[in-house]
């Protein structure tokens, strides 16, 4: 079986998070599912654009699905929450509402491209449970992850708004568990599960949003977790590179490794933490794993 | 008999502390069908409010197992079903100042609301002889918004409120400015709008909290990207939220793509990026995550992508 979807990385896979570039494709390679990245995709607007112009936000996601349907393929794949959801917005808008949609074409007519609607939106976390199926992924596991305590922290886009993301509940996601405990992990309960990490305000709220990634470490240490996982690079990004800048508001020590959901299934596949790019986050994640995993 | 077990958080004007009550599962009632018979059987001191038991009149939201939720118009079974669980755990809704038990506090939040002065300041074009008239057209645009029933849910999720009370907006707040401002009657937009951009506007996190809990289904979140574009439409380009907005459509226009090294510079300026993200920075070139040489190339078809930035403006005007 070789399932096989069109690839949208996201600017961050491109700069800031090359490590989730690196470990999403080795996965990928293991687990045999084929990942063509978009020819010419552009940055999705991070939940930014809209803010100037949401017609412009509906059409440049608009040409990357356009291009993602010209491949022929079922399925437009990313690894980011916030890729998925202004890929699934702009796709929804077009598809509940005719003349947007045709509004939408006469941009994209000028180049060269038609959005059809033809094409789905999926994250890796779905695909892996929708298409690839648990019982497969845990034939593929060859260390399982016995022992090691996971936090998993969703992200708010991979769940909401639920009108646009819809894969799950989003008061209560089971996917991340589903996948984790499929890979021998083990799933501990902590508060701020579900929470947000602050990333698309990093700037302009920049005390609060450290606060936030303060208590966003403390919460699942508490609860005695080894690492966090989330599915989500920016997530990833706010919670471990601006962790420094957190723990200077807080008297606790805070320290939590974050490491991205393709990472941990890497591990669980034999593949090494440098092959997977572990060491490249600035809380260092590896000594954690070691102390319970026998890693390649 | 299947028995739920519902704990409550108390609160007697002093102390809090929880209370754990036995209620025999019955099929088909709602969250306020749960309470209401605690307080009749069990315990008549327990407090909350309600009144119409028909989402109008927004007074029976509390937390229920971490999330917010109408009591009236929420049914028990979605709930169990949701937390896949006999225990349910009560609290008040969060954000609020608690009176008693799950009665939260509203006159603060209508103080702030005056803020966003929510009432139609009235423009030119009627008068009390004439009225003041509305296309069906018109009328739709603050039909939306009006069916807000106060009622805290969203103030109770909202992640940038929990850290910032005092700063920040109720999202019921935003949509009662937003109300005001795109209606057609209203003559001076711009003084709901201005304290709306003076109270934070650009800290909401996009978390997307409100939107989806909202029992009204308003589009919260919609309306704050609108709040924002109507700030700059005013002139208003020059804060880190603005700023930050060009930059993604900017770089998308030049290049396709974010250039995330420039990121900063361009929300920040020089000298705010020198004081407050240096060390961020070399952080992440130390471990490879950003490459300062990397400048993103033009992407394969950015004439195709500047081509959707014309026409935008095109629609636009
Ligand atoms: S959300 Fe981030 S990673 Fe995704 S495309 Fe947009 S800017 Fe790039
Ligand atoms: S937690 Fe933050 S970055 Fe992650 S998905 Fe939510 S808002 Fe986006
Ligand atoms: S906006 Fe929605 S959630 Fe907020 S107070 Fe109004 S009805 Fe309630
Ligand atoms: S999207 Fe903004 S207003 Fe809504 S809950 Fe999140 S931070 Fe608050
Ligand atoms: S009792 Fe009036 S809204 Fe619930």
């Amino acid at each position: 079986m070789t399932l096989t979807y069109a690839f949208f990385p996201g600017c961050t896979l491109e700069s800031a998070a090359e490590e989730l570039m690196i470990s999403t494709k080795k996965v990928a390679e293991a687990l045999g599912i084929e990942l063509i990245e978009l020819n010419g995709w552009t940055c999705c607007g991070a939940s930014h654009i809209q803010d100037i112009d949401n017609f412009l936000s509906t059409s440049i996601n608009a040409r990357n699905i356009a291009l993602a349907e010209s491949l022929g393929v079922s399925k437009l794949l990313t690894v980011c929450n916030t890729c998925t959801l202004m890929l699934r917005t702009a796709k929804l808008k077009m598809d509940k509402n005719e003349r947007l949609k045709e509004q939408v074409n006469v941009g994209l007519d000028r180049a060269g491209l038609q959005y059809k609607g033809t094409v789905e939106v999926t994250h890796l976390l779905w695909a892996l449970l929708e298409d690839y199926g648990l019982e497969n992924l845990k034939k593929k596991v060859t260390v399982p992850l016995k022992g090691l305590k996971v936090a998993n922290f969703y992200g708010c886009h991979i769940v909401m708004p639920p009108d646009v993301m819809g894969f799950e509940n989003h008061r209560n996601p089971q996917s991340m568990e589903m996948v984790a405990e499929a890979l021998g992990a083990e799933c501990v309960e902590f508060d701020q599960r579900l929470a947000c990490c602050g990333f698309h305000a990093v700037f302009p709220a920049q005390k609060e949003v450290m606060t936030m990634t303060g208590i966003n470490c403390l919460s699942p240490k508490e609860a005695g977790a080894d690492c966090i996982v989330t599915p989500c690079p920016l997530c990833q990004m706010q919670l471990d590179a601006y962790q420094p800048d957190a723990q200077k508001r807080f008297d606790q020590d805070i320290t939590m490794p974050i490491i991205h959901l393709p990472q941990l299934i890497g591990l669980a596949l034999g593949i090494s933490p440098e092959e997977l790019a572990i060491n490249r986050h600035v809380v260092d994640a590896i000594p954690a794993l070691q102390r319970k995993l026998q890693l390649a | 008999m299947e028995m739920m077990t519902v704990k409550i958080k108390r609160f007697d004007g002093r102390n809090s502390y929880y209370q754990k009550y036995e209620v025999p599962y019955e099929k088909g009632k709602t969250i306020l069908w749960l309470l209401t018979t605690i307080r009749e059987e069990q315990d008549p001191t327990l407090n909350f409010t309600s009144a119409c038991r028909h989402a109008i009149c927004g007074s029976c939201a509390v937390q229920i197992n971490g999330n917010a939720f109408l009591a009236c118009n929420t049914p028990l079974d979605d709930v169990l079903e949701t937390y896949k669980t006999m225990n349910l755990t009560f609290e008040p809704l969060k954000n609020f100042e608690v009176i008693k038990d799950l009665v939260i506090v509203w006159e603060p939040k209508m103080e702030k609301m005056t803020k966003v002065k929510p009432w139609i300041i009235p423009g030119e074009e009627g008068s009390k002889e004439i009225g003041f008239l509305q296309s069906e057209e018109d009328f739709q645009q603050i039909a939306a918004p009006t069916d807000c029933i106060l009622c805290g849910v969203c103030a109770s999720e909202c992640n940038q409120l929990a850290v910032n009370q005092d700063g920040y907006l109720e999202p019921f707040i935003l949509n009662k400015a937003y109300r005001y401002i795109v209606d057609t009657r209203d003559g001076a937009p711009e003084q709901h709008l201005k304290p709306v951009l003076e109270n934070d506007l650009w800290k909401c996190l996009h978390c997307m909290q409100c939107v989806s809990q909202c029992p009204k289904t308003i589009p919260l979140t919609d309306q704050i990207a609108f709040l924002r574009s109507a700030t700059m439409a005013m002139g208003e380009l020059d804060n880190q939220g603005a700023k930050h907005a060009y930059a993604f459509h900017d770089d998308v226009k030049n290049k396709g793509r974010l250039n995330e090294t420039m990121l900063p510079i361009k929300t920040d300026g020089l000298v705010q990026t020198a004081l407050t993200k240096i060390p961020f920075a070399l952080r992440m070139v130390k471990k490879g995550k950003i490459n300062p040489l990397h400048m993103p190339k033009q992407i394969s078809g950015i004439q195709e992508v500047r081509k959707l930035y014309e026409y935008a403006e095109e629609v636009k005007s």
